[in-house]
């Protein structure tokens, strides 16, 4: 029960973020706006082919496609 | 506070009682062991190596309360409250979102975490309101991550929810 998230194929760190996530939002609307800052992430790659750039992705939506496929798998 | 006053003086005074014979053993002297703690953020380092008389925290395998001289042991911590008494018996309380929580063997404890904040920073009725969202979510048909995310804030969510009242 207590890892229950284990089972539908989320990692830990995955769970930190939303637990994380969760805490910020609960805060009072001052401290919140400063905390929810720290919360986002913009990192964005791309794939080298044959000295080519590939298409520019945005890594965050690239997780989760992963994750999705990943779970589908099992 | 009072209390604490002696007890500093009582500290200060020891270098000298070296010089004199000691007279006699003030209850200070007696109980001088102390855990020191480490509570870090990513971002900020709540308490750095400060001496304090008890940690309880709320690890995976059941609430737990740390003395000085534990047995050296690594914890995973549930999103709940930890609370940190201090000398003189004044208490510290902050929620934490999950992490770890490392007694080493010379009475040192750190606590790593993603977020933690003071009690007094929450807003009950944000909580109540993402409950109720994630609740919906949680009994909706979305897929099994968006469940077993809306399941996660949920805990953090209800556990935040019964140390607010």
């Amino acid at each position: 029960m207590a890892f229950a998230w284990k089972a539908a194929g989320l990692t830990y760190n995955r769970y930190l973020t939303v637990a994380a996530r969760a805490v910020r939002r609960s805060l009072k609307d001052g401290p919140r706006a400063a905390a929810e800052r720290r919360g986002n992430m913009d990192l964005r790659f791309a794939k080298w082919e044959n000295g080519k750039q590939g298409e520019v992705k945005s890594l965050a939506k690239a997780n989760d496609e992963a994750l999705a496929a990943q779970a589908e798998s099992k | 506070m009072s209390s604490l006053r002696f007890a500093r003086s009582a500290f200060r005074a020891r270098p000298s009682a070296f010089r004199v014979p000691l007279q006699r053993r003030g209850y200070a002297e007696a109980v001088s062991d102390k855990i020191k703690l480490s509570l870090t953020l990513p971002h900020q380092s709540i308490f750095k190596s400060t001496g304090v008389v008890q940690v309880n925290i709320p690890a995976e395998s059941g609430e737990m309360g740390v003395l000085a001289n534990h047995v050296p042991s690594i914890e995973q911590l549930k999103p709940g409250l930890v609370e940190i008494v201090e000398e003189g018996g004044a208490s510290k309380k902050f929620f934490l979102s999950g992490g770890f929580a490392v007694v080493q063997p010379d009475s040192q404890l750190s606590i790593n975490a993603v977020e933690g904040f003071p009690l007094e920073e929450f807003s009950i009725d944000n909580v109540r309101s993402q409950i109720a969202e994630a609740q919906k979510i949680a009994n909706g048909s979305g897929s099994e991550q968006d469940i077993a995310e809306a399941k996660i804030e949920l805990e953090v969510l209800e556990s935040l929810q019964a140390v607010l009242k």
